[in-house]
C-alpha cells in the first residue's frame, strides 16, 4: 500500500504541493484527476524523489521513502511511467526491456518478457528495432513494460492514454487490470475524464496542490460541483 | 554486407598474424604503436562514446599505467613473481584505482564541468610527475627491461608484437561484450537521459564512476603495453598532447562506431610515422583533418563507412558511383592546394630559408615540393594553392559529401545531462 500524508513540495519559492494526503491499497487502481498545473505530475515526482518533498511522508508498505534519492525509491518498489515516454531511443526494444529488469525488489513472482510481449505482440515483432523508431503508442507500452520488469509494488502512470490509438488503449487497459490482479497498487494521473474511469476503483481530484475530492467513481460522477469547479474548463 | 565485414575482419586478422613474417622490424614497431593507440582510444571511447562523458585528461591514466608497469618490470627483474605476459594488468589495475578516484570527483558534475575536472586532475598528475623526480625519474624518465617468462622469451620485437596483439584482441572482446551487457546498456542509457536510469533504480553516479574507472583501466593497460614495448617511461606521457591525441583519434575514427577509435588510431599513428619524415608540418595537417572531421563529418570515418554500408544494403546507392570519383578528385585537389599553401608559407617563414635569401643577395629560391618547384614570388604558386583548396572544398560541399556544419546537431557537450524532465 502506498500511503502519502501531508506531502509538501516546491520548485524554488513556488509551492506546488500543499499537503497532499491519500492512500492506494494493494490490488487497487486510483486515479488523480486535475487540470494542468493542479499538482498531479508534481505529486508523482515528489513520490519518486525527483522533486524532493519539503514536508510529509511517503510510505510504501510502512517503509518511509520521502527524502531518499530516486534510484533507491525505484529499488524500494515504485515504478514510474512519466508522461513524456521515457524510452532510450538508441537502444533496441529488447535492450530497453533488459535495462528494466531488477532482481530482488519484490517477493511477488516477476513479470516475464514473453508474457508482456504476448499482451502487445507488435513489440515482439519489433524487438530488435531501435526504440526511437517506434510509434507513440508502442513507446508508451514499452515504457510501461520496462517498468513492470523491475517488478514494482506500486506503479505510477502519468497520462497513460494521451494520444494513443484505441487498439493500444485496449492493450494498456488489459495490462493495468492484470497488474491489479497481481496485487499492485496503481496510481493513474489524468487530465481528462477518459477511459481510465472504467478501470479505476477510486478517484481523487487535485486543485492548487491539494486533494480536493476523494471518493468512488459513482460518488465522483454524482458530484457536479467538483467537476465544474476543478475539472471542466469554464 | 555482413559477410563482407566478416571477410574484412578475417583479412585484417590474417594480416596481423603473418605480419612478422612478411614485414620488417619497422613495420612491426609501427603495428605495436598502432595497437597501443587503438587500445587507448577504445578505452577513452568507453567513456566518451558509450557513456557520453568527455574526458580531456586521459593521458593521466595512460601514463600511470606506463609507470606502474615499469615498476612491476623492475620488480620482476629483481626476482618478483608476476609473469611478463600479465604485466599490462598492472597498468590496468593502476589505471582502475586512479580512475575510480578521479571518476568519483569528476562525476560530481556533468557536461563541460565534468570535462574541466578531468583536465584539472590530469594537469595535477602532470605537475606532480614533473616535481617528483624520485618516483617519475625527472626528464630522463625511468628504464627497465623485459624479463623472460618460462619458455617465453620477450627480447625480440616480434615477441612484443604478438604479446600486444593478444592483449589488443582481449581488450576488444571485453569491450564488445561490455557494450552489449546489461551494464553497457545502462551506460548507454545514461548517455541518453540520466534521470530515466535513476528512476529505473540505478545509482547513476556509481555507474558513471565505475565506467570512468574501467575506461581508465583500459587506458592504463595501453600504457602498460607501451612500457613493455619501450622498456621506459617518461613524464612527457602526462602532458596534454597525450590527452589531445586520444580525442583526435576517436573523433576522426568515429565515436559511435565500435571500431571507429581503432580506425582513427591506425590512421593518425601511421600518418605521424610517415608524415613526420615528409613534412615539418604534419601535426598541422592532422589538426586540419580533425577540424574538418568535426565540422563536416562529425560521425567520423567509421560513421561514414557504416552509413555507406547501410545505404548500399538498403539499395539506396551503389557501393561506388560516379559522384564518389568526383568527390575523391575534389578531395585530392583540396588537399594538394592546402599542401602547397602550407609548405610554401611554412618554408619561406623558416630561419634556414631567410638565411638562404640573405646569402643569395635577396633572391628567393624556389620551394621544392612533390617533385615540382614553386616560386614563392610567383602569383601562380598562390593561385594554385588557394584555388585548389577553394575549388576542391566547393565541389565537396556542392556534391553534398561534406555538409555545412549544423551546430545544433552536435551540442551534447554543452548540454547538461538530465535536464528537461524536472520542470
Amino acid at each position: 500500500m502506498l500511503d502519502i500524508a501531508n506531502l509538501h513540495a516546491a520548485y524554488g519559492h513556488i509551492k506546488v504541493l500543499n499537503g497532499v494526503t491519500f492512500q492506494v491499497p494493494n490490488g487497487s487502481i486510483a486515479t488523480i484527476l486535475g487540470r494542468n498545473g493542479s499538482g498531479r505530475s508534481s505529486t508523482c515526482k515528489a513520490v519518486m524523489g525527483l522533486l524532493p518533498p519539503s514536508r510529509g511522508t511517503v510510505k510504501l508498505g510502512g517503509r518511509e521513502l520521502a527524502g531518499m534519492p530516486a534510484h533507491e525509491i525505484a529499488h524500494a518498489g515504485i515504478g514510474y511511467v512519466p508522461e513524456d515516454r521515457q524510452i532510450f531511443r538508441n537502444l533496441t526494444v529488447d535492450e530497453n526491456m533488459t535495462i528494466g529488469v531488477k532482481a530482488g525488489v519484490s517477493p511477488r513472482p516477476a513479470w516475464t518478457r514473453d508474457e508482456l510481449y504476448d499482451v502487445f505482440p507488435r513489440l515482439r515483432e519489433r524487438r530488435n528495432i531501435k526504440a526511437g523508431f517506434l510509434s507513440g503508442g508502442e513507446q508508451q507500452m514499452l515504457t510501461l513494460f520496462r517498468s513492470l520488469l523491475g517488478n514494482p509494488d506500486v506503479m505510477l502512470i502519468d497520462e497513460p492514454t494521451e494520444g494513443l490509438a484505441p487498439k493500444v488503449i485496449d492493450a494498456l487497459a488489459e495490462t493495468i487490470l492484470e497488474m491489479k490482479r497481481r496485487g499492485l497498487a496503481i496510481l493513474l494521473l489524468e487530465q481528462k475524464l477518459s477511459m481510465v474511469m472504467r478501470l479505476t476503483d477510486k478517484v481523487f481530484v487535485m486543485g492548487r496542490g491539494e486533494i480536493v475530492f476523494s471518493g468512488s467513481v459513482a460518488e465522483f460522477q454524482a458530484n457536479d460541483v467538483v467537476r465544474s469547479t476543478w475539472l471542466e474548463v469554464s | 554486407m555482413k559477410s563482407i565485414s566478416y571477410i574484412l575482419m578475417a583479412a585484417v586478422a590474417a594480416l596481423l598474424i603473418v605480419l612478422p613474417y612478411v614485414g620488417d622490424l619497422a613495420s612491426q614497431n609501427l603495428a605495436i604503436k598502432v595497437m597501443i593507440a587503438a587500445i587507448f582510444a577504445l578505452g577513452f571511447n568507453l567513456l566518451w562514446g558509450q557513456a557520453g562523458l568527455p574526458s580531456f585528461g586521459h593521458a593521466a591514466y595512460y601514463g600511470i599505467g606506463t609507470f606502474a608497469t615499469i615498476y612491476a618490470m623492475e620488480a620482476i627483474d629483481k626476482g618478483g613473481f608476476l609473469p611478463t605476459p600479465l604485466l599490462p594488468l598492472v597498468g590496468a589495475a593502476a589505471g582502475f584505482v586512479f580512475g575510480l578516484i578521479a571518476g568519483w570527483f569528476a562525476t560530481i558534475r556533468t557536461g563541460v564541468y565534468f570535462a574541466m575536472i578531468t583536465v584539472a586532475l590530469a594537469e595535477l598528475v602532470s605537475a606532480i610527475a614533473v616535481k617528483w623526480e624520485g618516483v617519475f625519474g625527472g626528464e630522463s624518465g625511468l628504464r627497465s627491461i623485459r624479463s623472460d617468462w618460462g619458455p617465453f622469451a620477450f627480447q625480440t620485437t616480434t615477441s612484443v608484437y604478438y604479446l600486444t596483439l593478444v592483449w589488443a584482441v582481449l581488450v576488444m572482446l571485453f569491450l564488445y561484450w561490455l557494450q552489449g551487457s546489461p551494464f553497457g546498456l545502462i551506460v548507454r542509457g545514461i548517455r541518453e537521459r540520466e534521470l530515466r536510469v535513476k528512476f529505473l533504480g540505478y545509482d547513476a553516479r556509481k555507474v558513471k564512476t565505475l565506467v570512468f574507472a574501467l575506461s581508465a583501466a583500459v587506458s592504463g593497460l595501453a600504457g602498460g603495453l607501451l612500457a613493455i614495448s619501450d622498456e621506459s617511461a617518461n613524464m612527457v606521457l602526462f602532458q596534454g598532447a597525450g590527452s589531445a591525441f586520444v580525442v583526435l583519434n576517436t573523433v576522426i575514427g568515429g565515436a559511435n562506431v565500435f571500431f571507429g577509435p581503432v580506425i582513427g588510431a591506425a590512421l593518425t599513428t601511421c600518418f605521424g610515422y610517415f608524415g613526420a619524415n615528409l613534412s615539418h608540418f604534419w601535426m598541422f595537417y592532422l589538426g586540419v583533418a580533425f577540424v574538418a572531421t568535426v565540422l563536416f563529418a562529425p560521425e567520423g570515418i567509421g560513421g561514414a563507412i557504416v552509413e555507406r554500408a547501410r545505404q548500399v544494403r538498403a539499395g539506396e546507392r551503389a557501393l561506388l558511383n560516379l559522384s564518389d570519383i568526383a568527390n575523391l578528385s575534389a578531395l585530392i585537389v583540396a588537399i594538394v592546394g592546402l599542401i602547397i599553401l602550407v609548405e610554401v608559407t611554412g618554408t619561406i617563414c623558416s630561419e634556414s630559408y631567410r638565411a638562404a635569401v640573405a646569402s643569395g643577395q635577396g633572391v628567393w629560391p624556389a620551394v621544392k615540393l612533390m617533385g615540382l618547384s614553386f616560386n614563392p614570388l610567383s602569383p601562380l604558386t598562390w593561385i594554385a594553392g588557394i584555388g585548389g583548396l577553394l575549388l576542391g572544398t566547393w565541389v565537396l560541399l556542392k556534391q553534398g559529401l561534406a555538409k555545412w556544419p549544423s551546430f545544433l546537431r552536435r551540442t551534447e557537450l554543452a548540454q547538461p545531462v538530465g535536464t528537461g524532465e524536472a520542470k
